[in-house]
């Protein structure tokens, strides 16, 4: 986003801040599609996304006030959405998906590159969005945070819960999951002893 | 050469790696094809991710799409809470207030109606059991509520051991005394000279009660005969029942007959076709009787509380008589000591001779003037209720968002929520039976959890409002004010259609199963497991 763009987004949150209801019409159209689309990668049904969406901006709307202007808005957006949404996964229960000393304890084989590669190659963003879909809660949120959101380290580990230094796991064990849902669908395993 | 590992590999992509680690990796890539292979294939791995994950492939719904921000109007809240207070204020003196003040009439002291009901033992002395048990209940299940909160805080171990604790403390509680005699049987008898040093649950085609029972007699039989001595109350359901001995407690009675010859210490509660007092009988306390017909012979200590068809007088009402019904006919030897009110179509018959403290004071139900008053009383019931039925909807859909939403979606399946609500209601019935039985075994958590289902019922409404109000005003766009003005035209229509002879029965019979079912089927998604996908 320019400068201009930011000027202006800034400008449509102050007088959304002060009830200025067009304003924040314009903030929801310019952000809605973007908080969908997480929440689409996030939550496991297109009904889970759509209702999420619409409570993350009532939400939104509540706490207005306590934005930062110093931070990006979208950023803040993003934070609010992905806590919402884990919120709302972690109610659902998600046990085994919780308990962080399961994961940290796993052996992760080491990955051949050439069939690493292979494997991407073979496979089309559909597939992946598809094998995403049959990912633990906590691995596909952890993908979703940082590869579609682009958040840090920090605010991923805040969001989920997690230590900092625990994030690039879940983030390794998420990759391996995927790519032996991936590799589900035809393949060989990847894990044959490449570099160790 | 020793290797990076991919975990080494992926934070030097993602740059988090210190600059130290970070330039000790990137000097050995340059040396080691099998380290640079794994960094590109990761790294196209990062590209595949993010592309897949940012690519717009679905279009946003409908009902995303149009947003007017606007905040909920303070109007709406005004009129919700006005109409909702106006309300709760008629229910109160129309409904509560009168029926209080009746009962105080009939003798049923109390300070108010809670402990009118509850402690004086007016109805049954086990009320005191079931709300010991009830507070249990409810004690443990506050526990649990706090236990599933803490869970998510702390590892499993140590929820386990709370909730291993909850339990023994659950376990270590002191039981309410449930010993009770229980006899089944094609015929039960307590013989003369034979005492039962406890209460007695008899189930059978006939009980006879002809010796001493020290306790509650409580009886599920098609003859009742009590012409023993009982120390505490008999709570009967029967077709016919003859009270010819001593209770020194209550007499609680549902029966088709009920004939009181004896003595009962304190009140009687009788429902019935026919009940009758015989002149040798006395009551102690008051009297209460729902019935078709009835002949007052013998002497009610206190008040009488009837909604009777006809009413004959013979005996004595030491108190005040307050009595609704067809016909009212006071014999010459009858005597009424407190004021006596008669609410009836037809003037009542007071023969000479009649003691009365003051002349009865009678009130004519003229059928014009009530069918008028009903209907101003339906169509202002139809209002508020209305209003309530708004604001429970508003509530719900402001503090539990995402259930409010995951129920109308299910009610949109229409056939599946309304099946579901056909087996909650057999459901319900068979846990009414259950409750009474569990209720006259001293046993409160089953009538508690029967109790969980009037609330669903009254919400079924809600549900099948807002989805009614969707299908006319479109899908509502993501503010809360347009959801409200869905389900509020959506329930007007509901109340409206209920006023259709007829085919109003038909819809509030519709409406109560589909929004019952819906609202299950939504507990059941909110609550639902999901378990996590085993890669292949």
């Amino acid at each position: 986003m320019n400068p201009a763009e930011q000027a202006v987004t800034q400008d449509r949150i102050a007088q959304a801040k002060a009830g200025n209801a067009e304003a924040w019409g314009e903030l929801y159209r310019q952000h809605a599609p973007a908080i969908f689309r997480f929440c689409r990668r996030a939550m496991p049904t297109r009904e889970d996304a759509e209702d999420a969406t619409m409570d993350i901006f009532i939400k939104v709307r509540q706490k207005l006030s306590q934005y930062d202007a110093s931070r990006p808005f979208s950023a803040w957006l993003y934070t609010v959405a992905a806590n919402h949404c884990w919120d709302l996964l972690r109610r659902r229960k998600l046990r085994q998906d919780l308990e962080t000393g399961e994961v940290e304890n796993m052996p992760l084989e080491h990955p051949d590159p050439g069939q690493l590669e292979q494997l991407i190659e073979r496979r089309s963003g559909q597939e992946v969005r598809r094998a995403l879909d049959k990912l633990p809660a906590r691995s596909r949120m952890a993908l979703v945070l940082r590869y579609y959101s682009d958040m840090s380290y920090d605010d991923i580990a805040a969001t989920l819960g997690v230590r900092r230094t625990f994030v690039g796991v879940v983030l390794l064990r998420a990759r391996h999951q995927l790519r032996e849902i991936l590799e589900g669908q035809g393949g060989a395993s990847l894990a044959a002893g490449g570099a160790a | 050469m020793i290797h990076f590992d991919e975990m080494a590999c992926l934070l030097y992509l993602e740059g988090q790696l210190d600059s130290a680690r970070s330039r000790e990796l990137s000097d050995h890539v340059k040396e080691c094809a099998a380290c640079g292979d794994l960094l590109h294939a990761l790294q196209h791995e990062t590209a595949l991710l993010s592309s897949a994950l940012t690519e717009d492939n679905e279009s946003m719904p409908a009902r995303l799409i149009s947003e007017r921000a606007r905040s909920m109007p303070p109007w709406v809240w005004t009129l919700a809470f006005g109409v909702f207070a106006a309300g709760a204020y008629w229910f109160w003196n129309d409904g509560i207030g009168p029926w209080f003040d009746q009962l105080s009439n009939a003798g049923f002291g109390g300070t108010d109606l809670f402990s009118m009901i509850l402690f004086s033992g007016a109805f049954w002395e086990g009320w005191g059991d079931m709300i010991d048990v009830m507070q249990i209940g409810a004690l443990i299940l506050v526990a649990i509520v706090a236990i599933g909160w803490i869970r998510r805080r702390l590892r499993r171990p140590v929820a386990i051991a709370m909730v291993m604790s909850a339990l023994l403390l659950a376990l270590a509680l002191p039981q309410p005394a449930g010993a009770a005699e229980v006899r089944r049987g094609q015929s039960i008898s307590v013989p003369a000279g034979e005492t039962v040093h406890n209460d007695l649950i008899a189930a059978g085609a006939s009980v006879r009660i002809e010796g001493t029972v020290e306790g509650d007699v409580i009886a599920f039989t098609r003859d009742l005969t009590v012409t023993g001595h009982v120390t505490g109350d008999v709570i009967a359901f029967t077709q016919e029942a003859l009270i010819d001995g001593t209770v020194d407690g209550n007499v609680r009675v549902f029966s088709r007959g009920v004939i009181l010859q004896g003595n009962v210490g304190k009140n009687v509660s009788a429902f019935g076709s026919s009940v009758d007092t015989i002149s040798k009988s006395n009551v102690g306390g008051g009297m209460i009787v729902l019935a078709g017909e009835t002949d007052f012979d013998g002497k009610i200590q206190r008040d009488l509380l009837g909604m009777v068809g006809r009413t004959d007088l013979d005996g004595l009402i030491g108190g005040q008589a307050w009595i609704r019904g067809g016909s009212l006919t006071v014999a010459s030897s009858a005597e009424i000591r407190g004021p006596a009110t008669f609410e009836g179509r037809e003037q009542p018959v007071v023969q000479a001779g009649a003691k009365l403290a003051s002349p009865i004071r009678i009130e004519i139900l003229q059928e014009m003037q009530r069918n008028r008053r009903s209907t101003a009383r339906i169509v202002i019931r139809a209002i508020f209720g209305y209003g309530g039925a708004l604001v429970v909807g508003i509530l719900l859909l402001i503090a539990f968002p995402g259930f409010f939403r995951a129920v109308l979606r299910e009610t949109g399946s229409i056939g599946l929520p309304i099946g579901i609500g056909a087996l909650a209601l057999i459901a319900a019935v068979f846990l009414l039976v259950l409750g009474v039985l569990l209720l006259f075994v001293g046993v409160g958590a089953g009538v508690a959890g029967l109790l969980a289902y009037a609330p669903i019922l009254y919400v079924a409404q809600v549900f099948v409002g807002a989805w009614l109000g969707n299908k006319i005003m479109g899908e509502p766009p993501a503010v809360t004010s347009a959801v409200i003005a869905r389900m509020a035209v959506g329930l007007l229509i509901l109340r409206i259609a209920e006023f259709v002879p007829v085919l109003g029965g038909l819809v509030l019979l519709a409406v109560f199963l589909w929004g019952t079912g819906a609202v299950l089927l939504g507990f059941y998604r909110m609550s639902r497991v999901e378990s996590a996908p085993v890669p292949a």
